[in-house]
């Protein structure tokens, strides 16, 4: 049985206390063409139990300047004439310069621009003229948002391969490892099958590892980022001159990996020519330059893989069926991030202290928050999208623990409670349908071909709606 | 209930030929190009190119109608601008006839018809030339020196300049006289002819300040701050840029004041003032903000904080950059620009030592040739690519590309540029 991973709270918590982070400080911005004179002064009214600490800028430019030369916490800018330019710009900036929470302001905003904002992090969008009650509402969600408590990190035992590892002990990934430990010893030629991100080239390269062809090269190609006219003479060379461009002659992939493995990701966005040759190459063992006439002997592991169902590509007629079976010797499937549970705050543990070490920091923790915040995210990337989001958080981290306000606005946003506004409203049918096209479009990041899967609507409905809801 | 998958750029461009009423169809097929949804998170995402990209042909159908309308909108204008050329003809207007055609060059030079708007400047200053009063024939030549510019046909861009500063100063026209001088300073520029670019700005600079145009003087140090960079004399280049910023910041167009300040970021990341630049490129995009929109200008400022990150080694940063700088190249219609994108991109994967990277130098060279159609582009693409071959190994290669490079700036008649080239190949064989 797999021990669930726990996490107490740290006795030496570098997360400030709530006391501390008790006095906010605020950047006011007016709009362009603006004054934030009323607001500024309507703050600092409000601001008198010394709680808040306010300063303004009179357009963007000067608070660019004021934000490079001080810490703040939150940015109160009034939007212009084009509200949603100026909030992606916004948004846009202040991931750029140590990433204080934005209240964005604008006369009446549009459903379109709260739903965006909502996506994109934002703390809240408010209307003009300012009302008390809303501001500091926003400004206590702020507060109770920075009340964290550390965790020290799990110890992790990552098995590494090459420059990678792999990191794991669920019973989905237990499968894998048993898969990859019984294939490993011989020469089959597998192929690996799982979504973006979860590690396929990994399992690859500890497939050739710990396999007979250890000794010679793993040669990686990623035939979807080749462009096709390129990608045959990239795997097979060329002689000189085959072909304008073709200025010196060019050893091919499968001659780098004589002996050792040849890895092919993303193989079903090859062309069926282009998969008759690997076809020819696989069951003949050898291949020819292109442009030249010499027939090479190879001998080369291979080890296919693919985001895509190959099944259901072959009955679409865009894969070959003997190059699937030639290739699907063996074939082991990866789980989704989502399958592998408690893998989730290992990985993330092994990434932080990765990174730390990287970027020269010390990391010996991580806020309650953070891990709540990353258990509720969709993976849609798996474990390379939590690879990217933690190398982000540590390159923006200034403490010892990382906390919930270094993670980029997406994750944030989905802790946001924008989500109950109107206040004490209810919603119109419209509101409630854009409100959860958003939540369905944040959780596939964006996706409208998954988004309308999961509606269960056709994609141009969907982008119709979009539309209409200025989505 | 997904619907069919979307074509790829590179499938739909192959099927377009390169017929100019096809043009504005091209450029909106680019610019509704999306990232395919799938392979965002796929390990082939890091390296997708617009020829990746994916469009959906009822998106096209759907967006035509915007497109007939910015057609319409531009061809309204021109036939205006000659019907108001043909009224004025009517009443013996002949200044006015030649406003009238310049207008219309200008609004062909502002969708990047730099072609056309030659045409129009052409027939103007047909006109200009039989007058009496020389200041709209100087005006004609000005406006055919800068499309000559931006066309890179130097020389002529040059004449047209000393043509137009010649008759400004016959006839006491300091403003045009200051105009061409600047010019003449840009094609000097442009060419690398330092001491020629000096000199010129110089004395626009000092007419500008006899004039009291404060913005023009602006401009012209703000330009000799850039060729005090170039010749290495930094402490000089930043007094130039610390006065153009001052002239500007009081009153100046936001646009000149992010161009400032982009030069500077250049300055400060000369001098490896990397937060400075940072500082200095942040505020520009936010001065670039409040002007009207410019692609162009916004793009400058991105690549370069890009070039930025790259340099400092902040890879994570210089590849989010680049990416937001596609997107306003796409999106802004910019696509020249994205062969520098996909150089600097390869340079970033370089930098990572991923051999893979080779495809964005691939996809530059396409651009170049096919988009840009510049062999200035196409020969710092192979510069670049020869670099990239270099660092991982392939020596053979890395050398087949810097004869290329050098050929090409041979044939552009580019001197400094080409020994940079000549010093690496030097260094190759060595």
């Amino acid at each position: 049985m797999i021990p669930q991973v726990r996490m107490e709270p740290s006795a030496r918590s570098a997360v400030p206390s709530k006391e501390e982070l008790a006095l906010l400080r605020i950047l006011v911005v007016a709009g362009e063409g603006g004054s934030a004179g009323g607001l500024l002064q309507n703050l600092r009214q409000w601001a008198d139990d010394g709680r808040l600490e306010v300063d303004t800028a009179p357009d963007l430019p000067r608070a660019v300047r004021q934000l490079a030369g001080q810490r703040w916490d939150v940015v109160l800018a009034v939007l212009g004439e084009h509200p949603d330019d100026d909030l992606s710009w916004w948004v846009d900036t202040l991931r750029a310069t140590g990433s204080p929470r934005l209240i964005a302001v604008a006369p009446a905003p549009s459903m379109g621009l709260v739903l965006r904002a909502e996506k994109a992090g934002v703390l809240d969008v408010l209307s003009l003229p300012l009302r008390r009650e809303e501001l500091a509402r926003a400004f206590e969600r702020l507060r109770s948002v920075a009340s964290e408590t550390a965790l020290p990190l799990p110890l992790v035992e990552p098995h590494a391969v090459g420059p990678y590892a792999l990191v794991g002990q669920s019973p989905a990934m237990l499968d894998v490892y048993k898969l990859l430990a019984r294939v490993a010893g011989s020469s089959a030629t597998v192929l690996v099958q799982g979504e973006s991100g979860t590690g396929k080239e990994v399992v690859a390269r500890a497939i050739h590892m710990n396999g007979p062809h250890a000794t010679g090269a793993f040669v990686a190609v990623n035939c979807a980022a080749i462009p096709e006219n390129l990608l045959e003479s990239e795997l097979f060379g060329h002689e000189k001159g085959a072909f304008t461009g073709a200025v010196t002659r060019k050893i091919g992939r499968f001659e780098q990996a004589a002996s050792g493995t040849l890895f092919l990701d993303e193989i079903a966005d090859m062309s069926l020519a282009l998969q008759a040759k690997i076809l020819r190459a696989v069951q003949e063992r050898e291949i020819e330059r292109v442009g030249g006439g010499e027939t090479i002997p190879i001998d080369v592991r291979l080890i296919a893989a693919t985001n895509r169902d190959l099944k259901e590509a072959i009955k679409q007629g865009r894969f070959r069926e003997d190059l699937y079976y030639r290739l699907a010797v063996v074939t082991i499937r990866l789980p989704t991030l989502a399958e592998r549970g408690d893998d989730l705050v290992l990985l993330t543990a092994y990434y932080v202290r990765l990174f730390a070490e990287r970027y020269g920091k010390k990391m010996h923790a991580i806020s309650d928050r953070v891990l709540e915040l990353l258990r509720a995210h969709a993976w849609v990337g798996n474990v390379r999208e939590l690879r990217n989001v933690i190398e982000r958080a540590v390159i923006v981290a200034t403490d010892e623990t990382l906390r919930a306000d270094h993670l980029p606005d997406e994750l944030r946003g989905e802790e946001t409670t924008l989500a109950d506004r109107p206040q004490g409203g209810l919603l119109t049918l419209a509101e409630a349908e854009a409100r959860h096209i958003t939540r369905v479009l944040t959780h596939t990041n964006g996706q409208i071909g998954a988004a309308a899967e999961i509606l269960g609507i056709h994609r141009n409905t969907l982008t119709r709606k979009m539309k209409e809801y200025g989505l | 209930m997904t619907g069919p998958a979307p074509v790829r750029v590179e499938k739909a461009l192959a099927l377009m030929p390169e017929l100019e009423a096809l043009a504005p169809l091209r450029a909106l097929l680019v610019s509704i190009a999306r990232p395919d949804e799938a392979a965002l998170w796929s390990s082939s995402g890091p390296y997708l190119t617009l020829g990746k990209r994916g469009v959906h042909p009822d998106e096209l159908r759907r967006r035509m109608p915007q497109a007939f309308q910015r057609i319409t909108e531009h061809l309204q204008a021109l036939f205006k601008a000659y019907v108001e050329a043909l009224e004025c003809q009517q009443r013996a207007d002949a200044p006015g006839v030649v406003a009238a055609l310049l207008r219309a060059g200008r609004l062909e030079e502002e969708v990047g018809r730099h072609t056309q708007a030659r045409s129009w400047y052409e027939v103007a200053l047909g006109v200009a030339e039989a007058l009496q009063d020389r200041r709209p024939e100087v005006e004609a030549l000005r406006a055919l020196g800068y499309v000559c510019l931006a066309l890179g046909e130097y020389a002529a861009g040059a004449r047209h300049f000393q043509r137009s500063l010649a008759l400004a100063e016959a006839e006491f026209d300091q403003a045009g006289a200051t105009a061409a001088s600047e010019g003449l300073g840009d094609v000097a520029l442009a060419q690398g002819q330092w001491g020629g670019a000096q000199a010129w700005y110089s004395r626009g600079l000092r007419l500008a300040e006899a004039a009291s145009d404060a913005p023009r003087a602006g401009r012209l140090e703000r330009q000799l701050g850039v060729l005090a960079r170039k010749q290495r004399d930094l402490a000089a280049a930043g007094e130039f840029l610390r006065r153009a910023r001052e002239r500007f910041e009081a009153a100046g167009p936001a646009d000149e004041m992010a161009g400032v300040l982009n030069e500077q970021g250049l300055l400060d990341a000369h001098l490896g003032r990397y937060t400075a630049a940072s500082a200095a490129y942040r505020e520009a995009l936010a001065w670039a903000q409040r002007a009207p929109r410019d692609a162009r200008l916004e793009l400058s400022i991105r690549l370069n904080l890009a070039e930025l990150d790259l340099e400092a080694g902040r890879l994570l940063e210089a590849e989010a950059e680049l990416r937001r700088a596609e997107q306003v190249a796409i999106g802004g219609h910019v696509i020249r620009r994205l062969a520098q994108i996909y150089t600097l991109m390869g340079r970033l994967r370089g930098a990572q030592g991923d051999e893979t990277g080779f495809v964005f130098f691939e996809q530059a060279i396409e651009l170049a040739k096919a988009v840009e159609r510049s062999v200035a582009t196409e020969a710092q693409v192979y510069h670049a690519y020869a670099l990239f071959r270099s660092r991982l190994g392939q020596q053979d290669e890395a050398r087949a590309y810097l004869e290329r490079a050098r050929e090409l700036f041979d044939s552009l008649g580019e001197a400094v540029e080409r020994e940079r080239v000549e010093k690496e190949l030097r260094a190759l064989s060595a």
